[in-house]
């Protein structure tokens, strides 16, 4: 086999892998977006699944916003979701450069508890917690999501930080220290901006976990005025019936934040990164 | 500041031993101030008679509680679904997410916008994506049997929730999907930081892709494909909101597993005295994979841990 | 570049955290009722002053919301105590209320589904409302005093819910499937079960794509099948000594008949895993040709369906004794907290929402029967409309309403045992009379307890208008 077809081959095979992961992912995404845009009959008509709507309706996306206040839930998720992705960043940074950078007594110890904390049942945490936030009057606040965002999401962050302290060498922070900066000046002026793609990469982590909450924000908040967007999409739920195309279209405008996020770090997420290493 | 004199009483070896604990410090006290509690809490209430409607009458009743869920008569359908479901969903998950790394980490057009759209499933909650699947599956209206059936892969329509076996495999699907992109990021992640010398190094030697893949790549990424598949098995042992939306278990229990029976049992009997059994069952299993699975990969020579 | 965007997150951090702060000092001023245990009850007067009640409604929908918001106003401007409207998604209303509870922090007034009674009432977090009540029973419709009332006080032994509004079963039917076949169906005559399962197997026809029956396979399954077994048994599900009445042939053979349905292909084979969504969805959507369910998913029908497509059919009666055996029941009755402050107040609030003027405007919002003798004058639905047949049946003097699966707490069999019994005989890995067996086994294995328990408690009957 020459080069030239040896290439071509390769490609074909790229091309092949890439369709296919395509197809997985688009599907269903095709499915909801296009049922989104249909009426309700069309939706449940069993006889005629139909893969492009017949009649075309915005009915769905009006009624997120004239019924179930859908401006409201999405201004409480980014006010949640933001102020937690933020703070989980900054404290794994402090959390996973101590981890990545020292050895000392009780890291194994530490290492073990942040796993241990993935593995308690959420109801068994959720519950004790409602008591203690009932007494802090923090129940129907964004502060109780907050709290709670914040520290489930800590442990796989810190973790993670670490992983991408660990690739940074450390020579760059002891030429660094040579030049008389302080081990603090050092991680902020010198290595943060090196391993900036790890950040992005852990506030998005952070961002997408308290998103998609939804136990927690059902428990801890009471008043419609509260709700997050999971809330107000399980309330279109019914006893009897399950609003499809409300639920479609809900689901499609929670996608938006994060997907239009994705198009703006996903470069940092895999290629910064591989700057930062090598040039140190 | 006013702390500056008796600051530098310690010497300057206690101060840099005491350095790494002003990094941690912060993370480690929210998490014990927020997970030590219930963590305490559910261990002593699986030793007793611990009933919501009855908290005026909680006592300790040794192992009554391990004692009714060992013997529960679906306690071993419940294990081998848990089993299943987590074994071939995070098998799965890491193959095709290690494959999508692999296509991504090369240059092509569109890549970037290729990217946000492969890596879309993450950002889905649970609970849409389980109504989406509970709908596409549906053996009558569903549109997964209308595809089939147009592509003349079947003649009638499947029953994929009311089939035993079939139902679990749907939850299973759902939440492949979610993971996929989770492991690619990371994975892909990874490979970006494998420095180019040694491939370069290794084209001299006149090596195959595969065994470059193998003897190159492959170590280079081990400790990130180790902790991944860690926590994700974690998180997918433990999770149980696609089961309750996708089949609610059903039917007969063919598609439930270990935390969401004991999430419905919780809510629909009170015993919390029998969930926090069940929830010190599922921490003793995953503690035990943890340091099994650490152990075997050799995860403390490649990193330290 | 990458320090901007650095400190812009920094910016976000802090403007985030402000605002959080903000919204914590906000709102917990307002939500502070149920947690300052103590004080409230001393310091907020009976009438008016800064009194505000919490109320939480378990099944918001946006008519429900704005109904709840004017009454609310309303009730302000004439008592001066302010409600609160909470609210929590019905899929995870009963979670959350556990939670509340168990954290003695319920509302002062919530909607409750008598589902979870048996779990409420034993745990304390609903209060006995018969004093509230008094001597004003004569103001409620017989079927609210006759039946809801007493079979609380049977159950309860006290009477803990107000009713929103009532609904009885009926069965939706495709109007227009009937006249392609030519079977003509009257609703104002009463017919069989056997007649209902001819029906089913009429409109069957799979090449069509079309299904007898949207059957309830998974959580619930047993509800309306024990409700077919009781009309062999006179309606009850324990005989007066407390021995169940389901382990004999003659229902074992109504067991088979019922599950025949699916068994038989009168339904999907999908059916054995659906729930009411999938059974409304498929009624509406035009895959199977009737739904037992209640005179509150005519709402939804209405919506999605022509008129000329459906109808409704009473309830089938007894082979047995020619009774029609039906539940009525409130669907998001009112009740008080057994953590709440102001038990007078709450129960202002609740005989303001059921005040036969605004009763009457929530029954027209949401589709339900008034429980105010005064309201159920006036004539809303008329006699032919969907609403037709089920106040027809309220009306009929053979309707009797069945007992519950017992007095005792029967959610968590309710939630697994009970449709998982009747699943493993579907799917062929038991008998239908192990199956039977297993749950009566169940049943009166609770009974036992409880009558250990409660020496002295009433065993349940049947229970008619009159």
């Amino acid at each position: 086999m020459n080069r030239k077809t040896k290439r071509r081959v390769t490609g074909v095979i790229r091309f092949i892998v890439l369709a296919f992961y395509f197809l997985l992912v688009v599907l269903p995404i095709y499915w909801m977006i296009v049922t989104s845009f249909k009426t309700n009959a069309e939706i449940i008509n069993a006889q005629l699944i139909t893969y492009w709507p017949h009649t075309f309706t915005l009915d769905n996306y009006k009624g997120l916003f004239s019924t179930i206040h859908y401006g409201t839930y999405l201004k409480n998720s980014l006010i949640v979701t933001l102020s937690t992705s933020v703070v989980v960043t900054i404290l794994s940074i402090y959390g996973g450069y101590g981890l990545a950078r020292f050895s000392f007594k009780g890291k194994g110890a530490a290492m073990v508890f942040f796993l241990i904390t993935q593995m308690i049942p959420s109801i068994l945490v959720i519950i004790p917690l409602y008591v203690v936030f009932a007494k802090m009057k923090l129940i129907d606040t964004y502060a109780s999501l907050f709290i709670f965002y914040t520290v489930t999401n800590l442990p796989f962050c810190a973790i993670t930080m670490r992983s991408f302290f660990e690739r940074i060498p450390y020579a760059l922070e002891e030429a660094a220290a040579i030049d008389g900066c302080s081990r603090a000046q050092t991680l902020w002026k010198v290595v943060l901006p090196v391993m900036f793609s790890g950040i992005v990469a852990v506030f998005v982590f952070a961002f997408i976990g308290a998103w998609n909450e939804l136990i927690a924000g059902t428990i801890f908040l009471n008043s419609q005025k509260m709700w997050t967007i999971p809330i107000g999409l399980k309330s279109l739920v019914g006893k009897y019936n399950v609003d499809w195309g409300s639920m479609m279209a809900g689901g499609c405008l929670a996608l938006l934040p994060t997907a239009i996020m994705f198009i703006f770090v996903q470069k940092y997420i895999v290629e910064g990164m591989t700057a930062g290493a090598v040039k140190g | 500041m006013s702390s500056k004199k008796s600051g530098s009483k310690l010497s300057l070896q206690t101060r840099r031993k005491l350095q790494p604990y002003f990094y941690i410090a912060p993370v480690m006290i929210l998490l014990l101030l927020m997970f030590g509690y219930p963590l305490i809490k559910s261990i002593i209430m699986s030793f007793q008679d611990y009933k919501l409607s009855r908290l005026d009458k909680v006592s300790w009743n040794n192992f009554k509680n391990y004692a009714a869920m060992f013997s529960d008569k679906n306690f071993g359908l419940l294990l081998k679904n848990s089993l299943l479901y987590v074994i071939s969903a995070v098998l799965a998950q890491f193959l095709l997410g290690l494959g999508l790394a692999l296509t991504l980490n090369g240059k092509f057009k569109g890549r970037g916008i290729y990217q946000s759209i492969v890596f879309l499933p993450w950002a889905f909650s649970a609970f849409v994506v389980g109504l989406l699947f509970r709908w596409s599956f549906n053996g009558e209206y569903g549109v997964v049997n209308d595809v089939l059936k147009k592509l003349g892969l079947i003649d009638t329509g499947i029953s994929w929730l009311g089939t035993p076996g079939l139902s679990l495999l749907v939850v299973i699907f759902a939440m492949i999907w979610i993971g996929i992109p989770f492991f690619g990021i990371n994975i892909l992640a990874a490979l970006q930081s494998v420095p180019s010398d040694i491939y370069e190094a290794a084209d001299m030697d006149g090596c195959g892709t595969i065994r470059k893949f193998f003897t190159l790549t492959l170590p280079y990424i081990k400790p990130t494909i180790i902790m991944t598949i860690l926590l994700r098995t974690i998180w997918i042992f433990n999770s149980f909101d696609l089961v309750v939306i996708i089949t609610e278990g059903g039917p007969a229990n063919y598609s439930q597993t270990l935390p969401s029976y004991m999430y419905t049992q919780a809510f629909a009997s009170y015993d919390f005295g029998l969930a926090g059994a069940f929830g010190v069952l599922l921490m003793v299993i995953l503690t035990l994979y943890a340091l099994i699975f650490l152990r075997i990969t050799k995860y403390d020579k490649a990193g330290d841990f | 570049m990458k320090r901007k965007v650095l400190s812009l997150l920094l910016v976000a951090a802090m403007t985030a955290t402000m605002l959080t702060g903000c919204g914590g000092k906000d709102s917990a001023s307002d939500s502070g009722s149920a947690g300052d245990s103590g004080n409230a009850g001393t310091e907020a007067p009976a009438e008016g002053g800064d009194l505000t009640l919490t109320f939480l409604d378990v099944a918001p929908s946006d008519t429900r919301t704005t109904y709840y918001e004017s009454m609310f106003q309303k009730f302000y401007e004439e008592t001066g105590i302010q409600v609160e409207y909470q609210s929590v998604p019905w899929d995870d209303a009963a979670d959350k209320l556990t939670v509340l509870g168990a954290a003695n922090n319920l509302p002062d007034v919530m909607t409750t589904w008598n589902g979870w009674l048996g779990q409420f009432t034993q745990s304390g977090w609903v209060i006995p409302l018969d004093d509230y009540i008094g001597d004003t029973t004569s103001d409620y419709t017989d079927a609210v005093v006759n039946i809801l009332f007493k079979s609380e006080q049977t159950r309860y032994g006290h009477i803990y819910t107000i009713p929103d509004g009532l609904m009885v079963k009926g069965i939706y039917v495709r109007k227009d499937w009937c006249e392609e076949a030519g079977i003509k169906l009257d609703p104002t005559k009463p017919w069989t079960y056997d007649d209902y399962f001819e029906l089913i197997e009429k409109l069957t026809d799979p090449e069509k794509g079309r299904y007898g029956a949207s059957y309830r396979g998974a959580r619930g399954a047993l509800d309306p099948l024990w409700v077919y077994l009781q009309g062999y048994t006179g309606g009850a599900t324990f005989n007066q000594e407390g021995q169940i009445l389901m382990n004999n042939e003659e229902c074992l053979e109504a067991f088979v008949k019922w599950t025949d349905i699916y068994k038989n292909g009168g339904a999907p084979q999908d059916a054995i895993n659906w729930g009411f969504t999938e059974m409304v969805d498929n009624f509406a959507g035009g895959l199977t040709g009737t739904l037992i369910n209640d005179s509150e998913v005519a709402a939804t029908l209405i919506n999605s369906m022509e008129d000329s497509q459906w109808m409704v059919m009473p309830m089938p009666t007894s082979e047995k004794d020619g009774i029609i055996y039906n539940t009525i029941n409130a669907p998001y009755a009112y009740s008080i907290s057994g953590n709440s402050q102001n038990p007078d107040a709450s129960w202002k609030l609740i005989e303001f929402l059921t005040s036969a003027e605004n009763q009457a405007e929530y029954c027209q919002l949401t589709g339900e029967i008034p429980i105010k003798n005064e309201a159920s004058g006036l004539d809303y639905y008329g006699e032919d409309g969907y609403y037709g047949v089920f106040l027809q049946q309220m009306n009929d003097p053979t309707l009797a309403v069945p007992t519950s699966f017992g007095t005792f707490d029967f959610t968590d069999l309710h939630q697994g045992l009970f449709h998982e019994e009747i699943q493993s005989y579907l799917l062929g890995d038991e008998s239908a009379a192990d199956a039977l067996g297993n749950i009566c086994t169940a049943l009166q294995e609770r009974m036992d307890e409880y009558m250990a328990e409660n020496p002295d408690a009433g065993i349940e009957t049947a229970l008619t208008m009159n």
